[in-house]
């Protein structure tokens, strides 16, 4: 896509009417300025026409016969006066002999009209001049009088400032009309906008397609289809892993029962110690099958169909240390809680699945005597980051590992006891999914382990 | 103590029914919800394992239809689903607690055992948690058959704690128990009440400290 093609709506449509506007004005303004400057013209040569029928009313037949003309030194100074051009004229017979005035000036001689006009040179000057015919009884008499064309210059001046300024006024006042025109007109598009900018990412719930306008609708039409489709592919990985999980827990239930039953029963002494090693196939079969159900239900495709709603991540930390404590106890490890109240929107069965997972690495890293510490609240000086951390005192995580141990079944070099390598691949799953950050960092004195979750401003 | 096992897993069913008999349960177990409810019409059990997923009526129709018609009898349910919904739904309905499969059978005896518990404190029976033994209505407290006297904010405690023995019971929640006597009983007035009981009551009972969060009465699993 090209500037012109990816810009908004309001630019282009400025810039396409822009154009054909300016034109339409160009052409306004040769009008506009032909129909001023016709009655200008006409004004001020019927002026040069009256001073011609004035120096007419001078003409007498002499006493030779022929016309005589006086004019007095006053009339001539009326005549003559005019604070911006100076006034010629001429006073010819029939036959152009000159009876008086300023020789040489240019005549209008046109047959067909009385009075004619002409424009020529006078005294190397631009001269207007208007010829008129009398007839006296002494014979014919052509009075011309020509004025420079100062007045004329300035008045066309004016009437084309004027009527230019006028008009990039008009252009200036549509240009913006459409402007503010386009703004309110695009004000559903912007509403659809802003509505699909504040959802939050996981909001798959249809757009209000009753308030778009109708151009719009379409787009909102497919973005509603769009959104069903995720929600129902999102919702049928929720039911195939539900699915799953019932296929894959319930044989592993029997498994696990039975093998306990039979390393309890005398008639099987002899085989206690294989049994054993069994039963704890089976348990890690059983651990490593719900670790990828939880990894499968946190990805994307699936976590849409989740539900998430604000709940307080104390409730989630008490829950599971309580619920761990159990196990924290036969490893001798302290496992406690430092809850202080932190509100988020998320889902609460990920966040236990996440955080399960996390004191489970941990009492599984520490050594006995250890201390895992689960902690939730708020971040100093930023109270809007809500945070929740697991922090143990056991070997730590090497800060070149610590990039890695998030991979789907990657295990430290050297790394024992059960886990399958899919715990932090979950938590970093769980984070993505509530638009949380996940850093791993060591413990308090610069040993063991510390891992924290911190959610995004409220 | 008799307990029903609805699941239609058979080698499920006869782990669960082997192991909790050999936990001194009496167990039953049918395959259907249907067959469920006529058992339910003949006898009286104490607890209800159930699976939320049976061929025919599911677990959840299985619940509504008993707490409608007034059956008491706590239900725990073992299930394969684990999803959020499966478990807001399942306790809003009506069920007492939720055990997800794969389970160890040390772990499903002792919560059958809490449930139980529970389910029969309102009828003023006898707790009896490993050696300790309390009688609720006359409020008497024995270890291995000593008397052991106490005052009553300890034994609003101990009650609480053997309630719910191998649970943890959150610090507000005890000190919620003795408050009803006192205004303005602070947390620390029950870390000294656990404290005069750890001594009381000797070694062979166990209250645990779950630190920033309560306590847990140790239920010695058998």
């Amino acid at each position: 896509m090209d500037r012109a093609r990816s810009g908004t709506i309001r630019r282009r449509l400025l810039l396409i009417l822009l154009g054909p506007l300016t034109l339409l004005l160009s052409l306004g303004i040769v009008l506009d300025y032909s129909a001023g400057m016709a009655p200008l013209q006409a004004a001020f040569d019927q002026a040069l026409v009256n001073e011609t029928l004035a120096i007419s009313a001078q003409l007498r037949p002499g006493a030779t016969g022929r016309i005589e003309f006086d004019l007095p030194q006053q009339a001539i100074d009326v005549l003559r006066s005019d604070k911006d051009d100076t006034v010629y004229y001429l006073v010819q017979d029939a036959a152009g002999e000159v009876l008086g005035g300023d020789g040489g000036l240019p005549v209008a001689a046109n047959p067909r009209a009385n009075p004619a006009f002409r424009d020529g040179q006078y005294a190397g000057h631009a001269v207007r001049a208007a010829s008129y015919r009398v007839n006296t009884p002494a014979g014919q008499a052509t009075i011309t009088v020509a004025e420079t064309t100062h007045k004329r210059l300035h008045a066309r001046r004016r009437l084309l400032t004027t009527i230019i300024l006028s008009d990039l006024i008009q252009l200036a006042g549509i240009l913006a009309t459409v402007w503010l025109g386009v703004r309110i007109g695009l004000r559903p598009l912007l509403s659809l906008r802003t509505q699909i900018d504040s959802r939050s990412a996981r909001d798959l719930a249809p757009l209000d397609e009753t308030q778009v306008p109708g151009e719009v609708r379409p787009l909102t039409r497919a973005l509603n289809r769009l959104f069903a489709t995720v929600r129902a592919t999102a919702q049928g990985q929720l039911q195939f892993l539900a699915n799953a999980a019932h296929q894959l827990r319930t044989p592993l239930a029997g498994l696990q029962t039975q093998i306990e039953l039979l390393i309890q029963d005398p008639a099987a002494a002899q085989l206690r110690a294989p049994l054993t090693g069994m039963l704890n196939g089976t348990r890690r079969l059983g651990h490593t099958a719900n670790q990828l159900l939880a990894l499968a239900r946190a990805e994307p495709t699936a976590a849409a169909a989740v539900d998430f709603r604000e709940l307080d991540l104390r409730g989630i930390a008490e829950e599971v240390v309580a619920r761990q404590f159990e196990t924290a106890l036969q490893r001798r490890i302290d496992l406690g809680v430092e809850a202080a109240h932190a509100r988020v929107g998320g889902s609460a069965w990920l966040l236990r699945e996440l955080l399960d997972n996390l004191v489970d690495n941990a009492l599984t890293y520490t050594p006995a005597d250890g201390r895992v510490t689960v902690r939730c609240g708020l971040e100093e000086g930023n109270a809007a980051r809500a945070f929740l951390e697991v922090e143990d005192d056991g070997p730590g995580i090497a800060p070149e590992q610590r990039a890695r141990v998030i991979e789907r079944f990657y295990r430290p070099p050297g790394s024992t006891g059960e886990g399958c390598g899919l715990g932090l691949a979950i938590v970093d799953e769980i984070a993505r999914a509530h638009h949380a950050a996940l850093s791993i960092g060591s413990g308090a004195n610069d040993s063991g382990t510390r891992v924290r979750i911190t959610f995004a401003a409220a | 103590m008799r307990i029903l096992i609805i699941e239609d897993d058979a080698l499920v069913a006869d782990g669960m029914r082997r192991g909790l008999s050999q936990s001194g349960f009496a167990v039953d177990h049918v395959s259907s919800a249907e067959l469920a409810e006529a058992a339910l019409t003949q006898e009286n059990f104490d607890l209800l394992l159930v699976d939320l997923g049976l061929p025919g009526a599911d677990g959840f129709d299985l619940i509504k239809r008993l707490r409608r018609g007034g059956n008491p009898a706590p239900v725990l349910i073992v299930t394969a689903r684990d999803a959020l919904a499966d478990r807001v739904s399942a306790l809003d309905l009506g069920a007492d607690d939720y055990l997800v499969k794969p389970f160890a059978l040390p772990e499903l005896a002792a919560r059958c055992r809490a449930l139980i518990r529970r389910s029969k404190s309102s009828s003023n029976s006898d707790l009896s948690i490993g050696p300790l033994r309390l009688d609720i209505s006359r409020r008497e407290t024995k270890v291995h058959a000593r008397p052991v006297d106490l005052t009553r904010r300890e034994w609003a405690i101990l009650e609480c704690l053997a309630l719910h023995a191998g649970q943890v019971v959150a610090k507000d929640r005890l000190q919620q128990a003795i408050s009803s006597w006192e205004d303005g009983i602070t947390t620390n007035a029950v870390e000294v009440y656990i404290s005069r009981l750890r001594g009381k009551l000797g070694d062979d009972v166990a209250i645990r400290t779950v630190r920033g969060l309560g306590y847990r009465l140790d239920e010695s699993a058998t």
